[in-house]
């Protein structure tokens, strides 16, 4: 476990110094007083700073899995969340049978509690240097698939017609799907245009 | 409600204890005043409103289940 000493003029200095080193918020952090500050005599002689020892009291994992809990517990949900993590990312993963309401409509819902659970991670945890990314009953993958199937469709129907076909707007994760499932596929190309929240990918035959 | 949107507000300001949110209800709606410390402001909506919308959306997906229209609004 991760832990940092620093010393200060007084306990409280040397402990906003600690975290500040650490990135973790003082609710996320144990401190322990190594050394009271001392005056000394006459504030000359023997004077001394505080030190002090912080760690982290729980890691960002543990934080989101409770934090998550609480929040769909005030939303009347019943679920049970998973965490994984690995190097480049933090999941949250939710499984129940009401959970359909963190969903949303075109998966609204989870994109942006997503949103907020990364600003909310990183607050408490700064030095976190993944993405915070949530998933509800497998949602991202079924999606994931659905999109890679309707880029497919599509692109068949450019290359018979040879018309231009917009796509419906998506998140930018999603138009990354679309992207990435026609690169190879010959005959057609794919961009993006509009603003967003109403950015679609347009499929062109090339 | 009003417990979801201190639990939100309250783990993305700087000063938690000065996080306070008033629920006025009438026949058709509920409205959430949400109050911040000043210099919290800016923390709960951010740029260009991005953290207010994103709120609002996950204050919405729990008003599902209440037959009411829940708005959410921020005051000085």
């Amino acid at each position: 476990m991760i832990e940092y000493e620093a010393v200060g003029r007084n306990v409280d200095e040397a402990i906003e110094k600690a975290l500040s080193a650490l990135g973790i918020r003082k609710d996320n952090a144990i401190a322990e007083v190594i050394e009271e500050p001392s005056q000394g005599i006459l504030g000359l002689l023997g004077s001394r700073e505080a030190k002090v020892r912080v760690r982290p009291a729980r890691q960002a994992g543990a934080y989101l899995a409770d934090y998550l809990e609480k929040t769909i517990t005030f939303m009347n949900i019943k679920g049970k969340i998973e965490i994984q993590e690995d190097d480049e990312k933090l999941e949250a993963d939710i499984y129940g049978e009401d959970v359909g309401a963190l969903i949303g409509r075109r998966g609204r819902t989870i994109s942006e509690l997503q949103y907020l659970l990364n600003v909310i991670t990183r607050r408490q945890f700064s030095n976190l240097n993944k993405m915070v990314i949530l998933d509800v009953e497998n949602y991202r993958e079924k999606r994931e698939i659905t999109l890679t199937q309707l880029a497919r469709n599509v692109a068949r129907k450019v290359n018979n017609e040879g018309h231009v076909q917009a796509l419906e707007p998506m998140t930018p994760q999603e138009r990354r799907i679309i992207h990435i499932a026609l690169q190879d596929y010959p005959g057609v190309k794919t961009y993006s245009e509009g603003e967003e929240p109403y950015r679609k990918v347009v499929i062109a035959p090339c | 409600m009003k417990q979801l949107l201190e639990h939100l507000a309250k783990a993305l300001v700087d000063d938690p204890e000065r996080v306070e949110v008033r629920q006025v209800e009438s026949e058709k709606s509920i409205i959430l005043e949400l109050r911040v410390a000043p210099d919290d402001m800016g923390k709960v909506i951010g740029k260009q409103g991005r953290i207010a919308k994103a709120i609002r959306t996950v204050i919405n997906a729990a008003a599902v289940k209440e037959s009411k229209r829940v708005v959410v609004e921020i005051v000085q």
